[in-house]
């Protein structure tokens, strides 16, 4: 079987990622060794006592540089980030020919507009449904940033929200891919966009889902530490570039990465929230995705993994990882997530970063190897040559999915 | 191939009491006790009636939200229809679903238990099925999917760019079988939302209507099986339809009214058709979005007009938002199973009567009685969405021949 996603290249990346703006702001964090958490509003009455107190937030960002003041007004956080992003991608990737009646925008997020939804909630609570704002309303709804960006860059391609959870941000990339490697696009725009507002931290919380102080270890994203106990949650956006190879090499882009491969899968075993034990079928879906690539194992000279600090989350990725090597070593693993946080436009901007990357900081949060996980990520400084670049990213409740991304 | 349909609607539970309520031209739309909406200026809505005992004895059943219960059933009709095995654990198996509000109305209650004034601590259960990927999980999850699974969440064109998604992923070879469709459940936040932006008719919708005042809000699910001919034909399936073409578009212009004068809703259906290899006049009707707001319904007159041309005041269109309401992300593939229940029949199925169709939107709208056609063949079924979202499918009755 033939690849079908040979000949799309990335040749722009915009992102929002807590203090960052911009690629090589985000580039400078991931070298250094400090993650970019920092304290979040706590909240009454959703945050309970003790609840975890850091996030990856955007708060008092100036985007003006991408977002005029009067289209910024009429946008949530979520379509800020994303519009944003998105123009910061199209700068990026320079004089690009957007062909704009057939250009799709596939965007993905894992929880929609929450803060949106919960300002609705109570106002229809405390003072009557005649007071909810239209406004509100509409930028409820999950596919407002893919709107806004649409609007933003006009492009009247299809315009496709993808929601879920963690496996959205990588199956947003592929879609996309398809659409130009189907001919029914020269380029399309693919990204994620979420905010995290204090009632979603707070009910992530709830789940023992975050990562929280004690046992004498500070709060702290920890991807595949033994003493992991939650991820940081974030917010912000990320919006790639895509063109076909062709077209883009006559316009003489730099390209930063080719897409040479994109599968997803589900794990039936999973609970509605939490990871299951299908490691052997999931890692069968990148079996297959290397086999219709034409990629050996060897090949891969690096892995970009969304291990999290999820106790279960990070299990089951590092049983996939080794079900796919037969408990062979493996290439270095990137985790940026210690940097990043989860969900928000981090994780992208650096899977992206890190298929390019000569050099690497050190994993954020990373300090004692887990016996039963087996895997030590990179702790900083130069890697291998680039070549093939496994991105891998599982969400709870099942879903998962991986790119292969290829130096071009 | 399309070889399995389920349907919950607020006709009920399956496809042959949503096929009865299509037929008869009465709508399903009324008063109803999903929640309080007595503060609300609207009180009308399509509210799905309690499940059959068989589906709620399944294990784990109750776990569920509204919207997952519904994707759940119409996901069970749809296999049961298609022969297919069970567990569908293989690779070649996907579900590319779609919502707009997956556990809303579940986590709503969460939320007003907080902030209620003695600030009770919620159920954290009630939070659980939040996720708008939570249906289509839940669907994977029953069957035993090990395949691709994605939610699409594009307003109220999302089941049909899921059911676009679908098709490519079989033609491109991905998958031999997708379970494709939506679920939506009616809420607080949307009920409240839509009559914010004074986009809800306090009487049952009445699309293309002159005096047309808005939309219903509904609720429910629809599902659809599909699989390559080859692989329908190797295990002894019968086909029901051929899911020819699908195309989509954006207006990219407003968050939520629709270009005027409907070019890129019309450039969707227009995509579709090339899709399918098809010209406008193959088309035999179209399932028409008629959301019965009055800009719409103007838009997607328009619309036809660009398409169809010369037979725009004469190809025959179906409302079926009149009969359920507007079931948000599951419309499209609600739509496109009525568009399948009107072609295995050969018979149009019409929108409640009552009310002058519009003269200025000049289509021509199935109205109070069923009507019969000789030859139904193939058909169009479009949806346009908030975010200036667009997106059509073509679906033509199967013959072997």
């Amino acid at each position: 079987m033939t690849d079908p996603d040979t000949g799309v290249v990335i040749t722009g990346v915009g992102v929002v990622a807590g203090r960052c703006c911009g690629v090589d702001a985000l580039d400078a964090v991931l070298q250094s060794s400090t993650p970019l958490a920092a304290p979040v509003e706590s909240h009454s009455p959703y945050h309970r006592p003790g609840a975890a107190q850091l996030g990856v937030v955007a708060s008092d960002l100036d985007l003006s540089a991408w977002l005029s003041p009067s289209a910024s007004r009429r946008m949530g956080r979520p379509s800020r980030f994303a519009a944003a992003a998105a123009r910061m991608a199209l700068i990026d990737a320079g004089d690009v020919a957007f062909d704009a009646p057939t250009t799709p925008v596939v965007m993905s997020t894992a929880f929609g507009a929450v803060e949106a939804t919960e300002q609705l909630l109570r106002v229809a609570h405390h003072e009557g449904p005649a007071a909810v704002s239209p406004f509100g309303f509409t930028e409820s709804v999950a596919n407002a940033p893919a709107a806004h960006v649409a609007i933003a860059l006009g492009a009247h391609g299809p315009n496709v929200t993808i929601a879920q959870r963690e496996a959205g941000v990588l199956t947003a990339v592929g879609r996309g891919a398809r659409e130009i490697a189907s001919g029914r696009a020269r380029c399309a725009v693919v990204g994620c966009a979420e905010e995290m507002p204090p009632i979603l931290h707070a009910f992530l919380d709830r789940f023992d889902a975050l990562a929280r102080a004690g046992d004498g270890v500070a709060e702290a994203a920890r991807p595949f530490d033994r003493r992991r106990n939650g991820f940081i949650a974030a917010e912000g956006a990320a919006v790639l570039l895509l063109e076909a190879e062709p077209a883009a090499r006559a316009r003489g882009a730099r390209i930063r990465a080719r897409i040479r491969g994109f599968s997803s899968a589900f794990d039936p075993t999973a609970a509605r929230i939490g990871w299951g034990h299908g490691h052997g079928a999931l890692a069968g879906a990148v079996t297959r995705m290397l086999d219709r690539s034409a990629t050996g194992r060897d090949r891969i000279a690096r892995i970009v993994s969304g291990a999290s600090g999820a106790v279960e989350g990070d299990r089951l990725e590092a049983q996939v990882l080794h079900a796919l090597w037969h408990d062979a070593a493996l290439p270095p693993v990137l985790a940026p997530k210690g940097h990043t946080g989860e969900y928000g436009g981090g994780f992208l901007a650096a899977a992206v970063l890190g298929a390019m990357q000569r050099t690497a900081g050190a994993t954020a949060g990373f300090a004692e190897v887990d016996p039963r996980l087996g895997i030590t990520p990179h702790g900083g400084g130069p890697l291998p040559p680039p070549d093939v670049t496994l991105v891998s990213s599982l969400a709870s409740g099942g879903a998962a999915s991986w790119l292969l991304l290829e130096t071009a | 191939m399309v070889t399995g349909i389920g349907a919950v609607t607020p006709a009920g539970w399956g496809v042959e009491p949503f096929a009865a309520a299509l037929r008869s031209g009465r709508t399903r739309i009324g008063g109803f006790s999903r929640f309080d909406h007595a503060a609300q200026r609207t009180h009308v809505a399509g509210q799905v009636p309690p499940e059959p005992a068989a589906l709620s004895r399944l294990r784990g059943w109750h776990q569920l939200s509204n919207t997952d219960r519904f994707a759940v059933g119409a996901a069970l009709e749809a296999c049961h229809q298609a022969g297919l095995p069970w567990p569908l654990a293989t690779p070649d198996a996907a579900v590319f679903f779609a919502s707009s509000t997956g556990g809303l109305f579940e986590t709503e209650a969460f939320v007003q238990t907080l902030i209620a004034p003695d600030g009770r601590a919620g159920r954290r259960r009630l939070l659980a099925s939040y996720s708008l990927s939570a249906p289509g999980e839940a669907i994977a999850r029953r069957l035993g999917v090990t395949g691709p699974v994605e939610t699409v969440s594009s307003a109220c064109a999302a089941s049909a760019l899921a059911i676009d998604q679908a098709l490519r992923a079989i033609r491109r070879g991905e998958v031999e079988i997708a379970v494709t469709g939506g679920s939506d459940c009616l809420c607080l936040t949307t009920y409240s939302g839509f009559n914010a932006l004074r986009a809800v008719d306090d009487r049952p919708c009445r699309p293309f209507r002159a005096d047309r005042a808005g939309l219903s809000l509904g609720e429910g699910a629809a599902v659809l099986v599909l699989e390559s001919l080859d692989h329908a034909e190797a295990r002894g399936a019968t086909p029901l339809a051929e899911l020819m073409g699908a195309g989509a578009s954006c207006d990219a212009s407003h968050m939520t009214a629709p270009t005027p004068d409907g070019s890129w809703a019309a450039e969707a259906m227009r995509r579709a058709l090339d899709d399918a290899g098809l010209d406008s006049s193959a088309i035999d009707f179209l399932n028409a979005h008629g959301t019965a707001t009055p800009l719409n319904d103007a838009a997607e007159s328009a619309a036809i007009g660009l398409v169809f041309g010369d037979r725009a005041s004469s190809i025959p269109v179906e409302a079926t938002k009149g009969v359920v309401g507007h079931l948000l992300g599951a419309a499209g593939a609600v739509e496109a199973v009525a568009t399948l229940v009107s072609l295995g029949a050969s018979t149009l199925h019409p929108t409640p009567a009552g009310g002058v169709l519009d003269p200025v939107l000049d289509v021509d709208v199935v109205v109070g009685a069923p009507r019969a056609v000789e030859a139904l063949d193939t058909a169009m079924s479009a949806n346009l969405g908030f975010g200036g979202a667009n997106a059509a499918v073509i679906l033509r009755r199967w013959s072997a021949a």
